[in-house]
C-alpha cells in the first residue's frame, strides 16, 4: 500500500463536518464538566478563604498555613510522611513479590499458568471496603483465627492486635493493601515478560546463559519500561486511592492516634470536618490541590525522567 | 538435567500454590463462616458449615432485615448506566479521533486522556459544590455523571489505540457502499470494536462497583447508598452480629466474583495485550 | 461500460503537492494499471477517483459525467481494497449483498446478482461463512465479488494482491485477467509490482512523485522507456545504467564504443537490459565477474568494468562462469537506450 499522505481528510467537499462534533461532544462535555472543571475550580478555591459570598482572595496563604501553621502542618506532614512510607513499602515489598511471581508464571513450560493468574488477580477486583473488613475480622483477637493459626505454627506468643497498635498499624494496613493489589504489577510484569521475543531468549541460550542468568541479564533489562509504569501507578494509587482502605479499616480519624493518616483521610477530615473539627471548603481544596501538585511532580518525573531513560531499552 | 528440571518445576508449583492459598484463604474463610451459626463461627472458624454448624441466619438478616437488596439495585443501576455511557460516548469520541483529521485533533485527543494520570478525586471539593448547585446531591444521577467522566479517559485511550490499528479501508468500503458517517459508526465501527468492549467494560466496571469515596461524599443518603457504602455502614451498626457481617461481605463479593469468572479471559487479555502499555 | 477521464487533477495537503496535474483518458473496457514506488501518489489518485479523497483542482469524469463533486456511492464505481475490507460481522452472502441492500434494491434482484457473482468467483460453498473462516485468497475473491455485485461502470483495485503469498498472487493475477475478459469493464488497478503491471495491463501509467512519467502499453514501456526512471522500473533485473561519453558519433563507455550517438555530445547515461547482453569474443564491454548467481535455467552475472562501474548480465544457466575472471560481452545497437544526464531519453 502506498503510504502517501492519505491520512488527511477523506471527505467529499464538506467544509464543516458536523458529525465530528456530534461524535466528540458528549464525551468532551461530560468529561469537562465533571472531571476537568472541578479540578481547576478546586485549584482556584485553594487561593481563597471564607469571607463574604465569593470568599476572599488570599493568594498562596492557604498553602503557607498548610505547611507551617502548627495545627495544619502537624497533620499535613504526618499524612505526607505516612503516604511516602506507604509508597516506599509498596515499592520495596509489593513490586518485588509481583516481579518474582510474574517471573515464575512466565516459565514457558509451566502448566496451569492461567489458573494461577486468575487466582492472583482475584483480590484486586474486590472492594477495598470488603477486603479491609475481611482482614479486620481475621486479625481480630475477638475471633481468634490469627492467634490460633500462630499457635499452630508455634509462634503464638508473637500475636498482637497489630491494627490497634500505633507502632504496627501502618505496616499492617500496607500488607493488607499489598495482599489486595499485588495483582496489578504482577500482570504488567507478566505481560512485559511474555512480550520478550522468543528469539532473544534463544540467542541467549545459545550464548550459554541458563534460566537464572537469562532472567537477570536479558529479560529484566527488557522489561524495565514496565518497571517505570508500575512505579508511577503505585505512586498515584498510594497518594489517592489509599483513602478507601484506611477509612474502612481505621475510620476517618486514621487511628490509632493518626498513625495511619494519609492525604486522602486528611483531605476528607479537612473538607467535611470530623467530630469537633469543622469542615473547611478552602482548606479542603488546598489539601486536594497540594495532592494534585504532588502527583503532578511524580508524573512529570516519570514522563521526562524515568520513562525517557528507560526508553533506550525499548526496542 | 531432566531430574533437575522436574525438581525446579515442583518448586515453582509449590511457591505458586502457597501464594494461591494466601490469596484465597481469607475469602474462603469469610464465605464459609457466613453460612455458620454464631457459636460455630467462634468455636471452629475453619470448620465447614455442616450439621448443626450450618445457619442461614446471617443471610436472612442481611437480605430481609436490611436495605441490602436496595443497595444492590442502586449499585447495579449506577454501574450499568455509567458503563453504557462510557462505552457509547467513549467509542464515539475514539472513532472521531482515529478516523478524522481536523483542527485541534491532537489537542483534544491528549485532553481527553489526561484524566488517566490525574485522578478525578482531586476535584472533589468543587465537584460536591457543582453537584449541590445542580440539585443532584444524594441522587444516583450524580454518581453516574461522575463515574462516566472518570471512566472516559481510559476507555477512549483503549478504543483509540484499537481503532487506529483497524484498517481504514473497511470504512472507505462502507463509504463507497453509500453509508452516512453515522451509519458507518453504528453498522461498521461498533461491530469492529466488539472484541475490546469487554475489556473496556471490565476495566471501567470494577472501580465503579467498588468505589467508596464518591458514594460517601456525593450520595450518602439512605435511598441512594451503593453496596460498598452500604457494607461499610451496615458493618458499623452490626458489629455484634458476626453472621450478618460475614454474610453482607459475601453478598458484596459475589457479583464481582461471578463477573470475574465470566470475563477474566477478556480482562487478562486486555492487560496483557498492551491495553495498559502506557 | 464507461470511459474515465482525468483532466488537470491535482491534490495538495497544505503546500505539499501530492498529485501534480494529471491528465489521462481511459478507454471503455480498458484495464489500466497505475504503477510506481511506494508513496508516489498512485493510491491517492485512485482514492480521488473513488471519491475517498477530495480533489484540489481539475476534474474527473466517468462515462462523460463529471463526478468529482459526488459522494463515492454515486460515482458508479466499485473498489477492491488491499486488506479486503470485508465486514467481519457479516457472512459472505451478507458482505456481497450489503451495498445493494443499503441502496434499497429489491431482495429478488439482490439474490440474483449475488448468486451470479458467487458463481463467477466459485464462492457458492462459502456463502454462509464469516470472513475470519476464509483463507486470504477466498477473502480476496469475496472482495472482488462485492465489487461485481454492484455492476459498476469502473472497477478500482488498490493493490489487491499485496497481502497474498507469491504462488496465490500469480493465480489471482490470472483470475483478475479472466474476469476482465469476461466482464469487459473499465478497470483501474494500482500496484507497486512491475510484473503485475506488465502482465495485467492494457496500458500502464508510471507515476513518480505525483506526476505521470509515461503512459503506454507494456511493450512500449519496455522497448521505449521515456526516461531512466521508467527504464529502471520496468523489467527485472533492472536495466543497467552506465555513465558514458559521446565522442564523435559514438557513445563510449570507458574508451570502448558501444553504439551510435546520433548527433548527441557530452556526458550521457547508457541503458542496457541485462537480458540483452551476451558473451562474445568480440564484445566491447570487458567486465570482471564479482558475483555469479545461478537460477537454474538462467544466471545473473554481476560484473565490474575497469572504471569500477558495475552492471548485471542475464546469461544462459548452462554456462560456467568463474568469479574473478574477465569476460567480454556484447550488445546489439538497437538494444541500447541513451538518456541525458537528467534521465530523459534522447535516441528513439
Amino acid at each position: 500500500m502506498s503510504q502517501s499522505v492519505s491520512t488527511t481528510s477523506n471527505e467529499v467537499k464538506k467544509p464543516w463536518r458536523f458529525y465530528i462534533f456530534v461524535f466528540l461532544a458528549p464525551a468532551t462535555f461530560i468529561y469537562t464538566v465533571f472531571a476537568i472543571y472541578p479540578i481547576i475550580e478546586s485549584l482556584r478555591l485553594s487561593l481563597y478563604q471564607a469571607g463574604d459570598d465569593e470568599g476572599v482572595f488570599v493568594g498562596l496563604a492557604n498553602y503557607a498555613r498548610l505547611v507551617s501553621e502548627p495545627y495544619w502542618a502537624e497533620q499535613f506532614w504526618n499524612a505526607f510522611k505516612n503516604n511516602v512510607l506507604l509508597f516506599a513499602m509498596h515499592m520495596l515489598i509489593q513490586n518485588p513479590i509481583a516481579l518474582a511471581l510474574a517471573a515464575l508464571l512466565s516459565v514457558p513450560t509451566l502448566r496451569g499458568a492461567a489458573t494461577y493468574r486468575t487466582i492472583f488477580f482475584l483480590p484486586t477486583l474486590l472492594s477495598v471496603v470488603v477486603v479491609g473488613f475481611i482482614w479486620q475480622l481475621i486479625l481480630s483477637p475477638l475471633w481468634g483465627v490469627t492467634p490460633a493459626f500462630m499457635n499452630w505454627i508455634g509462634m503464638g506468643s508473637f500475636f498482637k492486635p497489630w491494627l490497634g497498635l500505633e507502632s504496627s498499624a501502618l505496616i499492617t494496613v500496607t500488607l493488607i493493601s499489598i495482599w489486595q493489589y499485588v495483582g496489578i504489577p504482577l500482570m504488567l510484569f507478566y505481560a512485559a515478560l511474555l512480550n520478550v521475543p522468543e528469539e532473544t531468549i534463544e540467542a541467549a541460550r545459545i550464548d550459554g546463559l541458563n534460566g537464572w542468568w537469562i532472567f537477570w541479564k536479558v529479560k529484566l533489562p527488557l522489561i524495565l519500561p514496565s518497571l517505570g509504569l508500575v512505579g508511577i501507578l503505585t505512586y498515584i494509587g498510594n497518594f489517592t486511592a489509599s483513602f478507601d482502605l484506611i477509612y474502612s479499616i481505621q475510620g476517618g480519624l486514621a487511628g490509632p492516634n493518626y498513625s495511619t493518616d494519609v492525604m486522602g483521610t486528611f483531605l476528607f477530615r479537612t473538607f467535611f470536618g470530623f467530630q469537633a473539627q469543622l469542615g473547611d471548603v478552602h482548606m479542603g481544596a488546598t489539601v486536594a490541590s497540594a495532592l494534585f501538585f504532588i502527583i503532578l511532580i511524580g508524573v512529570s518525573l516519570y514522563l521526562f525522567g524515568v520513562q525517557r531513560r528507560l526508553q533506550r531499552y525499548d526496542s | 538435567m531432566l531430574i533437575r528440571e522436574r525438581i525446579s518445576s515442583v518448586g515453582i508449583h509449590l511457591i505458586l500454590i502457597a501464594y494461591s492459598l494466601l490469596a484465597l484463604f481469607p475469602l474462603g474463610l469469610v464465605v464459609i463462616n457466613s453460612l455458620k451459626s454464631k457459636k460455630a463461627i467462634f468455636r471452629d472458624p475453619v470448620g465447614m458449615p455442616i450439621g448443626d454448624a450450618f445457619s442461614w441466619k446471617g443471610y436472612d438478616s442481611v437480605l430481609t432485615n436490611s436495605d441490602f437488596p436496595m443497595y444492590f439495585g442502586n449499585s447495579l443501576i449506577v454501574t450499568c448506566v455509567s458503563l453504557f455511557f462510557i462505552l457509547l460516548f467513549g467509542a464515539m469520541a475514539s472513532h472521531a479521533l482515529s478516523e478524522y483529521r481536523f483542527r485541534g485533533d491532537t489537542f483534544i485527543g491528549l485532553y481527553l486522556i489526561l484524566g488517566i494520570m490525574v485522578p478525578i478525586r482531586l476535584g472533589t471539593v468543587a465537584l460536591l459544590q457543582l453537584i449541590v448547585d445542580l440539585n443532584l446531591a444524594n441522587t444516583l444521577t450524580a454518581l453516574i455523571l461522575v463515574y462516566t467522566a472518570q471512566g472516559l479517559p481510559i476507555a477512549i485511550f483503549i478504543f483509540t489505540e484499537f481503532l487506529r490499528s483497524v484498517s481504514r479501508e473497511i470504512k472507505d468500503s462502507a463509504r463507497i457502499d453509500g453509508l452516512s458517517e453515522y451509519r458507518i459508526f453504528f453498522e461498521v465501527v461498533i461491530p469492529l470494536v466488539r472484541p475490546v468492549i469487554a475489556t473496556v467494560a471490565v476495566f471501567s466496571m470494577i472501580p465503579i462497583w467498588n468505589d467508596l469515596w464518591f458514594p460517601l461524599i456525593l450520595s450518602p443518603g439512605d435511598e441512594t447508598r451503593t453496596v460498598t457504602l452500604g457494607v461499610q455502614q451496615f458493618i458499623g451498626q452490626y458489629t455484634v452480629n458476626w453472621g450478618a457481617v460475614l454474610a453482607s461481605l459475601s453478598v458484596a463479593i459475589l457479583p464481582v466474583l461471578i463477573m470475574y469468572i465470566i470475563f477474566s479471559k477478556h480482562l487478562i487479555r486486555g492487560i496483557t495485550s498492551g491495553a495498559v502499555k502506557g | 461500460m464507461a470511459t474515465l477521464e482525468l483532466s488537470g487533477v491535482k491534490k495538495s495537503f497544505g503546500d505539499v503537492g501530492v498529485i501534480k496535474d494529471i491528465n489521462l483518458q481511459v478507454q471503455d473496457g480498458e484495464l489500466i494499471v497505475f504503477v510506481g514506488p511506494s508513496g508516489c501518489g498512485k493510491s491517492t489518485l485512485l482514492r480521488m477517483i473513488a471519491g475517498l479523497e477530495t480533489v484540489s483542482a481539475g476534474s474527473i469524469s466517468i462515462a462523460g459525467n463529471r463526478v468529482d463533486h459526488l459522494p463515492p456511492a454515486r460515482r458508479g464505481i466499485a473498489m477492491v481494497f488491499q486488506s479486503y475490507a470485508l465486514y467481519p460481522h457479516k457472512d459472505v452472502r451478507g458482505n456481497l449483498g450489503f451495498a445493494l441492500k443499503h441502496a434499497g434494491v429489491p431482495a429478488a434482484e439482490i439474490n440474483q446478482r449475488v448468486s451470479k457473482a458467487a458463481e463467477i468467483l466459485e464462492l457458492e460453498p462459502l456463502m454462509e461463512r464469516k470472513p475470519r473462516e476464509l483463507s486470504g485468497g477466498q477473502r480476496q475473491r469475496v472482495a472482488i465479488g462485492r465489487a461485481i455485485v454492484r455492476e459498476p461502470d469502473v472497477f478500482l483495485f488498490d493493490e489487491p494482491l499485496s497481502n497474498l503469498d507469491a504462488a496465490l498472487r500469480v493465480h489471482m493475477r490470472v483470475e483478475i485477467l479472466k474476469l476482465h475478459q469476461r466482464l469487459g469493464n473499465t478497470m483501474v488497478y494500482v500496484t507497486h509490482d512491475q510484473v503485475e503491471a506488465m502482465t495485467l495491463a492494457d496500458r500502464i501509467v508510471v507515476i513518480r512523485d505525483g506526476e505521470v512519467e509515461q503512459v503506454g502499453t507494456p511493450l512500449e514501456l519496455y522497448r521505449h522507456p521515456a526516461n531512466a526512471f521508467v527504464a529502471g522500473f520496468i523489467g527485472s533485473p533492472a536495466m543497467n545504467l552506465l555513465d558514458a561519453q559521446c565522442v564523435g558519433d559514438k557513445v563510449l563507455v570507458g574508451d570502448q564504443p558501444i553504439c551510435a550517438a546520433n548527433g548527441v555530445a557530452g556526458a550521457v547515461q547508457l541503458g542496457i537490459r541485462p537480458e540483452h547482453l551476451s558473451l562474445s569474443e568480440e564484445g566491447v564491454l570487458k567486465g570482471t565477474v564479482s558475483v555469479f548467481e545461478h537460477l537454474g535455467g538462467e544466471s545473473f552475472v554481476h560484473l565490474q568494468l575497469p572504471d569500477e562501474q558495475t552492471f548485471v548480465a542475464k546469461l544462459d544457466g548452462e554456462l560456467s562462469i568463474t568469479p574473478g575472471q574477465t569476460y567480454s560481452l556484447s550488445v546489439k545497437p538497437e538494444h541500447c537506450h541513451v538518456f541525458d544526464t537528467h534521465g530523459h531519453r534522447i535516441n528513439n
